[in-house]
């Protein structure tokens, strides 16, 4: 199988994945104790017989099965809906604060990625050596806090104590400097930046110690492999070694984890723009799941559902295409 | 019957969940901590957080102030008074819009757009409203008759969630261009006090493009719409040629929101802020004792409480619920975990409503009557109406605040008498959908709250009154006598002395029944940078910040 129908193949695949997904979903969803429509009129004078009247205005009379067809008709054709909570459209809603999180997991994975492997590296090379517990130790604090205490931590420190940093926010580096009143692009890209840094940080640390550590393990793996050993005794500077052998086979396993990691770094991203107070799609769910609005939850569930899926093919991809040794799926 | 003031409710309450769920974890505020219900009876006093007025030395330079506040939920968004319906959207609205009437800082309706007071004719059903000539909007209108006449009818002709506020209105008609004759379908005693502070709306450029009206809006207020991406901030500018004395210092003002208490907080200490609505319970120490930091604090009309199962279970019993009121004390509650953020309460008439409606209850003579801690009578009386040994009432309160943490007092006080408690902190949205089903399986007491104005109807006809049994309340009480007919005569009669006096006659029902347990009242709070001056937190929510009034000119002093 080729590249190309090994791709196809696997987005064909992942079609019966959200499919279950959402069924997934709507069912959790709607099973929720809670009435959307009490919630809704909580405090306002209403008879039951309003609240019916509410209910069959959305479509909450009718049974879920009716309910979960007319939604996934309407999703096939592009619409995703309409949040009564919030009198608009859930495709608005969701363009309006899917940006914000992008980025902010781009850039964790940036940080993550820049950060842990010349650690990783380092550590590996330096291995039983003070660099290396140290790392470890570090690696440690990293997997076993939560992003969005790291983040409380980091605004008390650099915004609140030190005053260096923004405590909260971001800037939008697609809005204009004039939006901001910025005096111009640079201006603008250091702002974003200084607003970027400590959620970044927050949700990367996660990912960060997880690959050191991965990092750390393959190239002690890969420094011991055979073709390194045969290339030192050829005369090979041990530079090129590190460089060009070890190093490019240790980044398999980062890509898979990189990859995998997503769901978690997407868990991650809804603390993290609470404590940040960022306006991004996680922020969006959790209010979403508070007030119980069906559309809206189903909605970004699909969206994050969809991000994940094509997240792990791009992986699987990418890992195919890397190492020579993947199949495509072919008998062997 | 469609009615009342609920709008005013409604965001209230919503107001309210938000400054609950802004005291989220447990924490001892203002009080020794102890757990033996002996602690310190001296309840914080919010006066304490009143700033006296401030007047700048230089007004050239405090009309360039510009201010940014924070929201402690997202708002809606809907900036259109007709269609808006949560508190947060209406904090913007109300600098866009002046009302026909409005609340002074005491809660107190006085005329605003209207010339005076209004005439009132046929026992209350018809009134005149005199409106000043000469009152424009941003866009150069005048303000007319018509246009207030449409404010009154727009909610209930387009079926908006605020008819329910205009329903009894039978119609309004401009008699000129300013004069407006309001006809009611019946006498309602809370119109004079709520209804009547209605924002007005330009009805020419409001029905032009409603939809665009509600998120680009004209009014007649001291700010105008200035800048709005929806999910971010909405700014307003002050409007320069604005009709009523004081003119605004601010410049601009500008809310985002941001529902992370803690986040919230650490912005205004950082100065990334200038003002934040709600400081929540657990924070208070620490942002009242932060260096350039000043906590804004008023009373407010909220009212939370404990309610019983008056349908099924032990706590059908009257003597099983005073049990419960004397069981644990309510001031040591709140002294421990609310401090200064609330008072408690003896009615369900909070001292706000009481003295912004003259309504001279006789509130000392009830605190008096409420059952005070005292666990041997409480256990006699348990004792005295056979309650089995192995009772263990089930409490539901919402998770994660003060209400589940009294629920949580109450239970541990309940064992230390040989009973115990099944507490649940449930969400919001399931509580919801399990407090009033009346079935003791789900629940024997509940903890919820409620948030109205200067008329005790909401308060009585919304938590008591039969017909609401299912919907606004899940105690199911039947009443003795009169109860329910009281409650609905004193909201269907415009006198007041007669409506006191129902009511009076209801609330000592309601103290020797108990079907509700009143808790305590949480006030409304602001934290704001000591640049911020002039600054008062006003009792609803929704009018904070009010920036400018004949009691304060908010600026920031650099």
């Amino acid at each position: 199988m080729g590249l190309l129908r090994y791709t196809t193949y696997r987005f064909i695949q992942a079609i019966p994945v959200l499919i279950g997904i959402s069924i997934l979903t709507f069912i959790l969803a709607n099973l929720t104790p809670g009435d959307p429509v009490r919630l809704m009129v909580q405090g306002q004078e209403v008879t039951p017989e309003q609240i019916e009247r509410i209910e069959a205005q959305y479509g909450l009379d009718r049974p879920l099965h009716e309910r979960y067809l007319d939604y996934m008709a309407g999703l096939v054709q592009g619409d995703m809906g309409y949040s009564f909570h919030r009198n608009r459209s859930v495709s608005e809603l969701i363009a309006s604060r899917i940006g914000p999180t992008l980025l902010l997991i781009l850039s964790a994975y940036v940080f993550a990625l820049i950060t842990s492997i010349p650690l990783g590296i380092l550590a590996a090379k330096r291995r039983n050596e003070p660099f290396d517990h140290v790392s470890r130790i570090i690696a440690l604090i990293g997997v076993s806090t939560p992003s969005f205490w790291i983040g409380i931590m980091l605004i008390l420190i650099f915004a609140v104590q030190l005053g260096w940093l923004p405590s909260a926010g971001l800037v939008y580096p697609w809005w204009s400097p004039e939006v901001y009143g910025h005096s111009g692009y640079l201006e603008h890209f250091y702002q974003t930046i200084r607003y970027l840094l400590l959620p970044m940080v927050a949700l990367g640390t996660l990912q960060m110690a997880t690959l050191m550590r991965v990092e750390r393990t393959q190239m002690i793996e890969s420094l011991q492999g055979e073709y390194v050993k045969l290339a030192r005794a050829y005369g090979v500077p041990e530079r090129t070694i590190l460089r060009k052998h070890a190093f490019q086979v240790a980044q398999l396993p980062i890509i898979t984890i990189v990859g995998l990691n997503l769901s978690t770094a997407l868990g991650g991203a809804v603390l993290t723009e609470f404590v940040f107070n960022i306006n991004g799609l996680g922020r969006l769910f959790y209010e979403a799941i508070i007030q119980l609005d069906y559309q809206l939850i189903m909605g970004i569930t699909m969206v994050i559902a969809t991000m994940f899926v094509i997240g792990v093919i791009i992986t699987d991809i990418a890992y195919a295409y890397i190492d020579p040794r993947v199949t495509y799926g072919e008998a062997e | 019957m469609a009615n009342n003031q609920q709008l005013w409710a409604r965001r209230r309450v919503l107001a309210t969940g938000g400054a609950v769920s802004a005291a989220t974890i447990a924490g001892c505020i203002g009080g020794n901590g102890d757990d033996d219900g002996n602690g310190d009876d001296e309840v914080a006093d919010i006066s304490e957080y009143q700033h006296d007025r401030e007047e700048p030395d230089d007004e050239e330079a405090a009309r360039q102030s510009e201010l940014e506040f924070l929201q402690p939920a997202d708002p809606d968004e809907d900036y259109d008074p007709v269609v808006s319906f949560d508190s947060y959207s209406m904090q913007v609205a109300n600098l866009v819009f002046d009302g026909l009437y409005e609340w002074d800082d005491e809660l107190n309706l006085e005329p605003k757009i209207a010339d005076g007071m209004p005439e009132e004719e046929d026992d209350g059903e018809t009134y005149f409203f005199d409106i000043q000539e000469g009152i424009e909007f941003h866009n150069g209108d005048e303000v007319t008759a018509s246009d207030v006449a449409h404010s009154f009818t727009a909610p209930v002709e387009e079926e908006t969630q605020n008819a329910a506020t205009y329903g009894m209105i039978e119609s309004a008609e401009p008699v000129d261009d300013y004069q407006l004759e309001v006809t009611l379908e019946h006498p309602y005693g809370p119109f004079t006090m709520s209804t009547m502070a209605v924002p007005v709306v330009p009805e020419a450029v409001r029905t032009e493009d409603t939809e665009a009206f509600n998120t680009d809006p004209v009014g007649s207020g001291p700010f105008q719409f200035a800048e709005f991406q929806p999910g971010e901030y909405v700014e307003l500018e002050r409007w320069d040629d604005y009709w009523d004395e004081p003119q605004p210092y601010v410049q601009r003002i500008r809310f985002e929101a941001a529902p992370d208490d803690a986040n919230r907080v650490a912005q205004v200490l950082a100065g990334d802020t200038d003002v934040i609505d709600t400081v929540p319970a657990t924070e208070w120490d620490e942002v009242d004792g932060a260096d350039g930091v000043r906590i804004h604090g008023s009373r407010s009309p909220s009212y939370m409480y404990l309610a019983f199962n008056c349908n099924e279970g032990e706590t059908t019993d009257p003597d099983v619920r005073r049990a419960v009121g004397h069981s644990f004390s309510m001031r040591e509650f709140v002294n421990e975990h609310l401090g200064p953020a609330a008072d408690p309460l003896s009615s369900p008439i909070p001292e706000v409503t009481n003295e912004s409606g003259g309504w001279e209850f006789p509130m000392d003579e009830w605190e008096d009557e409420m059952p005070e801690y005292d666990p041997d009578q409480a256990q006699e009386l348990l004792e005295g109406a056979g309650v089995p040994d192995d009772w263990e009432p089930r409490i539901i309160a919402p998770e994660g605040g003060p209400r589940e943490q009294l629920a949580e007092r109450i239970g541990s006080r309940l064992s230390e008498i040989g009973y115990g408690a099944d507490v649940q902190g449930m969400s919001f949205a399931t509580l919801v959908d399990t407090y009033n089903t009346g079935n003791v399986d789900d629940y024997e007491m509940y903890l919820l709250g409620w948030t109205g104005g200067p008329d005790p109807d909401v308060y009585y006809y919304n938590l008591f009154h039969e017909s609401q049994a299912g919907v606004g309340q899940g105690h199911f009480y039947e009443g003795e006598g009169d109860f329910h007919d009281n409650i609905l005569n004193a909201r269907e009669s415009a006198d007041q002395d007669e409506r006191r006096d129902l009511y009076v006659d209801v609330t000592e029902e309601i103290i020797e029944y108990l079907p509700v347990l009143p808790a305590y009242s949480e006030h409304n709070t602001m934290a704001a940078r000591e640049e911020v001056k002039d600054l008062h937190a006003h009792p609803s929510v929704s009018y904070n910040p009010r920036i400018v009034s004949d009691y304060q000119n908010t600026w920031i002093d650099e």
